[in-house]
């Protein structure tokens, strides 16, 4: 039968040369090395303390964006709001990557109704004063179209009001919706709105993802993250809040949201978790891919590793 | 009361608080802190003696 390759015959695995090798000891050293070394550095550096970021923390930092927020939230025209999947069903909303609608495929699971979960709700759960019972009320009897008009008009008057202070509006017809994000500044001020939003019915709340969205919709939450390098055009996905060191080994995926087309693509995430996924793929692939699974022989530092068995053949 | 609980929170805090504004530098496109930096730099130093110390022998034998 012929060779199916000319590469010279492989020796018999007994051949190759030994040395004895205690794993355990080595794996008992790297246990306690790393255990101490990690006991020390935390004693030293502790870890990141920041304050969480919270509503109420918001609502009194920056009552104006709060209030531009909740009128976004209650006319549906926040980011949130227009998000598309997993949140809602905004037509034409969600990242593809070419034809593939991925965000779409997988549809509506975590429903969310800006007006309703971040504005009505919380407001009719809190002890309302008379005004907020009739705002609520004369809310709901209204048509779509005119809380639309109510919302899009207050907005206008609130960017155009000196540091869109809502105390400074212009008069206007704005409806029931100054009433009813004056109540909601008010509930988050109070740290009510944080409990709201969280409420799932569980007796340990950890699902943040209301009170979050509500947040980044704001431009408060992203204004903190700018100061500390967290932000995607700041290489923020491997930086850490403070003067620690971040998650470095996400360097490759954030480096491509620096760069174009990726830096101003509208959907910039499906296409570099695609990226990401084929890179990942060829790396898995190296021993396949032709040239690239010789750049250990072309760059030799076996050789290095093992050169005391490479001076023993010479 | 106050006094002892400040003295406690100085004795338990740690020797080095990073928690202060980062420092980054900037080159292009790049942008990284100097923690990233230094960390980077200690896993090179690391691989490099990896490579380069001596294979520990085992003790009489070779």
């Amino acid at each position: 039968m012929k060779p199916l390759s000319r590469r010279a015959a492989e020796p018999e695995s007994a051949a190759f040369p030994t040395r004895p090798y205690d794993l355990l000891k080595e794996f008992t050293v790297a246990l306690v090395a790393v255990a101490l070394l990690t006991a020390g550095l935390a004693a030293l550096f502790s870890s990141p303390d920041d304050k969480p970021v919270t509503l109420a923390a918001w609502s009194a930092a920056a009552p104006n964006d709060f209030t531009a927020t909740a009128v976004a939230e209650l006319g549906a025209t926040s980011t949130t709001a227009q998000y598309g999947p997993p949140y809602n069903d905004t037509p034409g909303a969600g990242q593809r990557i070419g034809p593939l609608g991925l965000q779409r495929a997988a549809g509506v699971r975590i429903p969310v109704d800006t007006a309703e979960d971040f504005v009505l709700r919380p407001l009719r759960q809190a002890p309302e004063p008379a005004d907020v019972t009739a705002a609520l009320a004369a809310w709901s009897a209204a048509p779509t179209d005119q809380q639309q008009m109510w919302t899009a008009a207050y907005s206008d008057a609130l960017g155009k009001a000196p540091d869109g202070d809502p105390a400074q509006v212009a008069h206007g017809d704005y409806g029931p919706v100054p009433v009813l994000t004056g109540r909601l500044l008010t509930l988050a001020q109070a740290g009510g709105l944080d409990g709201q939003l969280l409420a799932q019915g569980h007796f340990y709340q950890t699902d943040y993802t209301k009170p979050l969205l509500f947040l980044a919709d704001g431009t408060y939450l992203a204004g903190l993250a700018d100061g500390q390098h967290l932000s995607g055009d700041q290489w923020g996905m491997m930086n850490e809040t403070g003067n620690y060191p971040g998650q470095a080994w996400l360097w490759l995926y954030t480096f491509w949201y620096q760069v174009d087309p990726f830096k101003t693509s509208t959907n910039a995430d499906a296409l570099i978790w695609a990226l990401m996924a084929v890179l990942s793929l060829g790396l898995v692939l190296v021993p396949f891919i032709p040239g690239v699974r010789s750049v250990p022989r072309w760059t030799k530092v076996y050789r290095l590793i093992w050169r005391d068995h490479y001076r023993q053949q010479r | 009361m106050a006094m002892a609980a400040a003295y406690g929170e100085r004795a338990l805090a740690a020797p080095v608080d990073l928690n202060h504004t980062g420092h980054y530098v900037h080159w292009g496109v790049v942008q990284i802190s100097v923690a990233n930096l230094v960390v980077i730099g200690l896993m090179v130093l690391v691989f490099a003696a990896a490579v380069l110390l001596p294979f520990p022998k085992g003790r009489g034998r070779r």
